[in-house]
C-alpha cells in the first residue's frame, strides 16, 4: 500500500465572511510510495500549500478521501500525527525562546520527556549544525539557521513521513543547496518519505523521483521529470551562432537534444539536460571547423512547461 | 490515555509560558507594578473618603479580586496568542495535542501567577490599610481563591475560542471580556447599586456569589441565600460551555483554513 493515497479531494474557502466559495482544490488525486521524495510542483496560488495541509491533517477536505501511512487523515487525524511532522518556509517560532528551547517545546508535545528528550534536542542540534547557536534567541537568528531550525524541529519525533512546503523559499543558493543535501541524506539513510512542494523545477530535479504538476486546483500531469520534459518534448534551449554560416551537420542526433531549429547563422536546440550535454555538442560543433561566434543557454523553466501542459 | 506523554504535552505550555514571562519584563509589571498601584489607588482613596475598615476591605477585595482574575485568565488566553503571534499555530496543531494540554498547561502557569498577585495584593492591604484577610479562615479563603480561578478559567477558554476564530483580533477581546464580567459583578459596590437589567445580568455571573460569599465575613450579607451553590455549580455549567465553544471553534478552524491563515 501506498504512503499517500488521496482520492477526489475537494476545498473551497471563502474569501471574506458570506462571500462566494472558491474552489482551491478539484477532484485532486495522488499517490506516493514509501520511501519516496514526491514534489508537488505549481505557481503561487495553485493550491499545493492546501493540499500538503489537508494531508498533515491541519484542514479538513470538503470531499474526497485521503489516507496517510494507511491513516484516514480526518478520523485517524491524532493518531497521525504522531507519525508525520511539517517544515514550511518562512520558518516561525517563538521569537523569544532558543533553538534549544524551541526544540524542546516541540519534544514535549509528542510525549517526549527527561533523558529521550534530551537526547534528542541534542542530536538534532548536532545534525543540523546548531550547536554554537543552540542558547540564541529565534528572533536573532539568520534565515537559513532558522530553516534549519524548521527541518530540526520537523525531526524531533522521528516523523515516518515528512511534509515539506517550500522548504527552500527566501534562502541563499549555498544554504539552499545545504538543507537540499540534508533532505536527499535524511530520504537515502532513513528511508523517510518526504512529500515537499515547490515551485523550483531545478531543486525538484535535484530532489524528487517523481512530481505532479498542480495548477488552479487540479493536477495536470505527473511523473518523472525527464520522462515529462520527453513527453512534452521540452529541454533547455541552447543556441549556437556561428560566424560563417550553419556547418553541416545532423542536429537531431547530437547527445540529449529533443529537437531543433534552423536560421542562416545559428541553430536552437532544446536539450533535456544542458549542463550534462554542452560539452558532447560543442565537441561535435567544433569538429566541423566552423567558428562559433556565441553561446547561449537558457535552462528551461517551470512557466514552459506550464505553457506546454495547459496550452 | 497515556499519562506520561499527556504530563510532557501539559508541561510544553506550561514551561513556554513561564520561560515567555521570565523573558518578558512587562510580566513583571503585570505581577507586580500594575497590582501594587491599583491598591495604592485604591486603599488612599478609601482613606481620603475616610471610609470605616469594613467599607474598605470590601472595596480592597474588589482591587484584588480584579487583579488576581486579569493575570490569571491572561496565560490562558495567549496560550494561543503566542503562537498567533509567533506564526507558529500550525507547528502546535500538527503535533498530537488535545486543547486539554493546552489548557492544563498554560493554566497551570496563569494559576501560579495569579496566586502570586493575590498574595503580593492581599499582603500589601493588610499591610498599609490593615484589611483582616484572616477573617474567614483558610476554608473560607481558600473557596473564594478556587472561586476567582474558576472564574478567571472561563474567561480564558472563551478568548481561546475568540483566538481561534477571529486571530490576532480577538487580543482585545482578553482584556474586553474580563473587565465586562467585573463591571457587572459588583466589583467595587454592591450589585443592588447596578440599575436595572444589569443586576439580572450580575445574577448569571458567578463571581457575583463568590464575591457575595466572602464579603459576608466582613459584615456585607449575601443576597441570595446559597451563594457557593450558585457560584460552583454556575462555573461548572460555564466552564462546560466554554471548553464546548473551544472544540467546536477548533474544528471548524480545521475546516474553514484558520491555522494556517493564522499561521502566514
Amino acid at each position: 500500500m501506498p504512503a499517500i493515497v488521496a482520492q477526489g479531494i475537494c476545498k473551497s474557502f471563502r474569501d471574506r465572511p458570506f462571500g462566494p466559495l472558491k474552489q482551491v482544490l478539484h477532484q485532486v488525486d495522488l499517490e506516493v510510495e514509501y520511501g519516496a521524495i514526491f514534489g508537488i510542483l505549481g505557481p503561487n496560488g495553485a493550491g499545493k500549500t492546501t493540499f500538503i495541509s489537508i494531508l498533515a491533517t491541519l484542514l479538513r477536505p470538503d470531499q474526497g478521501q485521503a489516507r496517510v501511512l494507511g491513516l484516514d487523515v480526518v478520523k485517524d487525524a491524532h493518531r497521525l500525527r504522531e507519525r508525520i511532522n511539517l517544515a514550511a518556509t518562512g520558518a516561525h517560532f517563538l521569537w523569544c525562546l532558543t533553538v534549544e528551547e524551541n526544540l524542546r517545546f516541540y519534544g514535549r508535545l509528542y510525549g517526549l520527556g527527561g533523558r529521550s528528550l534530551n537526547a534528542r534536542v541534542a542530536e538534532l542540534i548536532n545534525l543540523f549544525g546548531l550547536v554554537e547557536h543552540r542558547r540564541v534567541t529565534f528572533e536573532r537568528l539568520s534565515s537559513g539557521l532558522k530553516q534549519r531550525l524548521a527541518l530540526a524541529k520537523a525531526l524531533i519525533n522521528t516523523p515516518e513521513l515528512l511534509f515539506l512546503d517550500e522548504p527552500t523559499t527566501g534562502l541563499d543558493p549555498d544554504m539552499a543547496q545545504l538543507i537540499r543535501e540534508e533532505i536527499l541524506r535524511l530520504n537515502r539513510e532513513t528511508g523517510l518519505t518526504i512529500l515537499l512542494t515547490t515551485h523550483n523545477l531545478r531543486e525538484a530535479e535535484t530532489l524528487c523521483g517523481e512530481v505532479g504538476f498542480l495548477k488552479e486546483g487540479r493536477v495536470l500531469a505527473r511523473g518523472r521529470i525527464p520522462e515529462l520534459q520527453r513527453r512534452l518534448g521540452l529541454g533547455d534551449r541552447l543556441t549556437i551562432v556561428f560566424q560563417d554560416g550553419l556547418p553541416a551537420l545532423d542536429y537531431a542526433r547530437l547527445p540529449g537534444v529533443l529537437t531543433h531549429q534552423l536560421q542562416p547563422d545559428r541553430v536552437e536546440l532544446q536539450v533535456d539536460r544542458v549542463e550534462e550535454r554542452l560539452a558532447a555538442i560543442l565537441e561535435a560543433v567544433s569538429q566541423t571547423r566552423k567558428n562559433v561566434a556565441q553561446v547561449r543557454v537558457k535552462e528551461v523553466d517551470l512557466t514552459e512547461i506550464y505553457h506546454e501542459i495547459t496550452h | 490515555m497515556r499519562l506520561p506523554t499527556d504530563f510532557a504535552k501539559i508541561w510544553a505550555f506550561a514551561a513556554r509560558s513561564a520561560l515567555v514571562n521570565r523573558r518578558n519584563v512587562f510580566a513583571v509589571f503585570e505581577m507586580l507594578f500594575w497590582p501594587g498601584v491599583a491598591i495604592f489607588s485604591v486603599g488612599l482613596l478609601t482613606r481620603f473618603l475616610k471610609l470605616d475598615p469594613e467599607t474598605v476591605t470590601f472595596i480592597l477585595i474588589g482591587a484584588v479580586t480584579m487583579n488576581t482574575i486579569q493575570i490569571a485568565q491572561l496565560d490562558l488566553s495567549y496560550a494561543l496568542l503566542y503562537s498567533v503571534w509567533a506564526k507558529s499555530l500550525k507547528h502546535e496543531f500538527i503535533a498530537p495535542i488535545r486543547l486539554t494540554h493546552i489548557l492544563a498547561g498554560s493554566g497551570l502557569v496563569g494559576l501560579a501567577r495569579g496566586f502570586l498577585v493575590f498574595v503580593v495584593m492581599g499582603v500589601l492591604s493588610m499591610w498599609f490599610f490593615d484589611m483582616d484577610l484572616s477573617r474567614p479562615g483558610w476554608g473560607g479563603l481558600a473557596i473564594f481563591i478556587i472561586g476567582m480561578f474558576l472564574n478567571a478559567a472561563i474567561i480564558g477558554a472563551a478568548v481561546l475560542a475568540l483566538v481561534l476564530r477571529f486571530g490576532q483580533r480577538a487580543e482585545v477581546a482578553a482584556w474586553a471580556f474580563s473587565y465586562l464580567m467585573l463591571l457587572l459583578c459588583g466589583l467595587y459596590y454592591p450589585v443592588q447599586v447596578l440599575p436595572p437589567g444589569a443586576r439580572e445580568l450580575a445574577q448569571i455571573i458567578p463571581l457575583t456569589y463568590f464575591l457575595e460569599y466572602f464579603r459576608h465575613f466582613y459584615g456585607f450579607p449575601a443576597d441570595s441565600a446559597h451563594p457557593l451553590l450558585y457560584g460552583f455549580s454556575q462555573s461548572v455549567i460555564y466552564l462546560l460551555a466554554s471548553y464546548a465553544l473551544v472544540c467546536y471553534t477548533l474544528k471548524s478552524a480545521y475546516q474553514r483554513g484558520t491555522l494556517l491563515r493564522l499561521s502566514e
